[in-house]
């Protein structure tokens, strides 16, 4: 199997703060992977150094082969949107919504590659049928929108894209457990073929029977690589 | 009230909402605070002067003095006006945005820096052109009529109808266009527009040259009244400037109220005592900032962060 994504000895952070240790992490295509730990330990920040929203401090990326940055800080931000024309999408955490849209123009900002917008119509169906109570709030603004709702929103427009690895920031946080027990299984139902997915939560039972394989992050450094890690 | 302040507090709304509306904008989508609008607004203006000089006497050889030759000199000054604002705003994508929008302190760098543009621009201008002030042709011709029992001079409303038709075609393409849904998703979440593959460094550029294009706009549109010299542009920056944050700066509807409330509360207290008309604006604009921080665009927000 080809692998569409290596970490090597990635340090990040913010500023003089290092929060990624020298990480090592490979993902194969088509894998499923649960980053789980506990809050501040950087899980979002691997999420954010891998799509260059946080600068690294030394390691390197290789995404589908190629280097992504090399150990050069860009500066944050600088070659996100790159990336995500690469093949990665993300649905960050805190959704990143943009509250003055309405759901269909919001869904539409996910397809801005050449190939997304052509079949925007199509893939906007194809989220309504993952997230059916999305479909009556199409003209709706996104800013009046509930938490639940907004999620949908903002994993309907990660998916918009076709890319080839998704990265997912907890997007159980601040959902009630019936809400978000109904978009984990929208999340599980998909069709991933041959894309893979890193999804970060912290709650590890969420994941242990729907990923390939549990990752457990502690103080900034991979712990284990099991079903089900022990966390300190 | 004297009726025919109607006509005079909405063509300075139009002016201003123009000026108000690009410093909203470039503030929200990438984050600079422009002070060189001023140096396009007076750019555009002697843009609009140089070519109504060499297409006037073309245009009068041709079709004398008819109201095609005066809708084609109108043409030819907004045309020109907008296509130098356009190219001083990639002027200043590549002067004050690309070097420094990355880099730490950025929203006070790109102050610094568009504010020394302002400043070098009148210092050119004035070098080249001389400190004379030149007068723009009058594109829709002297005179007044009657609506309603209020008389309405014809630039008045020349002004009012260009602005309406121009803000209407910018704000439908901000709505329905690929760009435009780019360019509101950036003015909304930068962050989020990065993770929707909307790059900021490309972005920047139509929204310059858009607001670019609008302050030529004004700049012709105004120059109807005023005369065209290097520091032209400085009042209506300022003016501009201020009724952004008087609208809640990024919020395109609340400058245009904000744009309106000004050209009404300008135009009563003019009337009244003209020395009185600064004052009065920014004790305005302070009183309602005090009660209403985030100005009265916050009012007509419906949804949340």
């Amino acid at each position: 199997m080809t692998k569409i994504l290596e970490i090597n000895k990635l340090s990040a952070g913010y500023g003089p703060l290092r929060v990624l240790h020298e990480i090592d992490l490979s993902l194969d295509r088509g894998e499923r992977i649960g980053l789980v730990g506990l809050n501040g330990h950087g899980k979002t920040t691997l999420i954010r150094a891998i799509t260059h929203m946080t600068e690294w401090q030394s390691g390197s990326i290789k995404f589908c082969g190629n280097e992504i940055g090399g150990t050069r800080s860009f500066g944050a931000g600088r070659r996100t949107a790159k990336l995500v024309k690469m093949g990665i999408s993300v649905a960050p955490q805190g959704d990143a919504i943009f509250p003055g849209l309405t759901v269909k123009q919001h869904l539409n900002c996910g397809a801005f590659t050449k190939e997304a917008w052509k079949e925007k119509e199509q893939r906007i169906d194809k989220i309504f049928e993952i997230f059916p109570p999305l479909k009556k709030l199409e003209h709706s603004l996104v800013g009046k929108l509930s938490g639940g709702e907004r999620r949908m929103v903002s994993i309907g427009r990660m998916l918009m894209v076709d890319a080839k690895l998704y990265l997912i920031d907890e997007p159980t946080n601040g959902l009630a457990p019936k809400i978000y027990s109904s978009l984990l299984n929208a999340i599980w139902s998909l069709n991933l073929n041959d894309r893979s997915m890193i999804i970060a939560e912290q709650n590890v039972n969420l994941l242990s029977k729907h990923v390939d394989r549990i990752i457990g992050i502690y103080a900034g450094k991979l712990r284990g690589e099991v079903g089900h890690v022990e966390l300190k | 009230m004297d009726l025919s302040l109607i006509p005079y507090a909405l063509n300075l709304a139009a002016i201003y909402s123009l000026m108000a509306i690009s410093i909203s904008m470039i503030w929200s989508s990438i984050g600079m605070l422009n002070l060189a609008h001023g140096a396009t607004f007076a750019v555009s203006g002697y843009a609009a002067w140089q070519f109504s000089i060499i297409f006037k006497p073309i245009i009068l050889a041709f079709f004398g003095k008819t109201l095609l030759a005066n809708l084609l000199m109108g043409l030819v000054l907004i045309s020109s006006a907008m296509v130098a604002g356009a190219i001083f705003g990639i002027l200043i994508y590549f002067l004050a945005y690309l070097p420094i929008h990355d880099k730490p302190n950025y929203p006070v760098r790109s102050l610094i820096i568009t504010l020394a543009i302002n400043i070098a621009t009148i210092q050119i201008l004035l070098f080249l052109f001389g400190a004379r002030n030149k007068g723009l042709p009058k594109i829709f011709g002297f005179g007044r009529f009657e609506i309603f029992d209020i008389p309405v001079r014809y630039d008045q409303a020349g002004t009012i109808i260009s602005t309406i038709l121009i803000l209407s075609i910018m704000l439908s393409w901000l709505k329905f266009s690929r760009m435009g849904i780019e360019i509101r998703a950036m003015m909304q979440n930068p962050e989020g527009a990065s993770y929707s593959g909307i790059s900021s460094r490309t972005t920047a550029i139509p929204v310059l040259m858009i607001t670019g294009a609008l302050a030529g706009v004004s700049a012709a549109l105004l120059s109807q009244t005023i005369f065209v010299s290097p520091t032209s542009g400085s009042i209506p920056l300022i003016k501009g400037l201020t009724i952004a944050l008087l609208g809640g700066l990024g919020n395109v509807p609340g400058a245009m109220l904000g744009a309106v409330l000004i050209g009404f509360l300008e135009a009563v207290v003019g009337s009244i005592q003209q020395r009185y008309v600064m004052f009065s604006t920014f004790i305005f604009i302070i009183i309602v900032l005090i009660f209403r921080p985030r100005g009265i665009g916050g009012l007509l927000d419906d949804t949340r962060e």
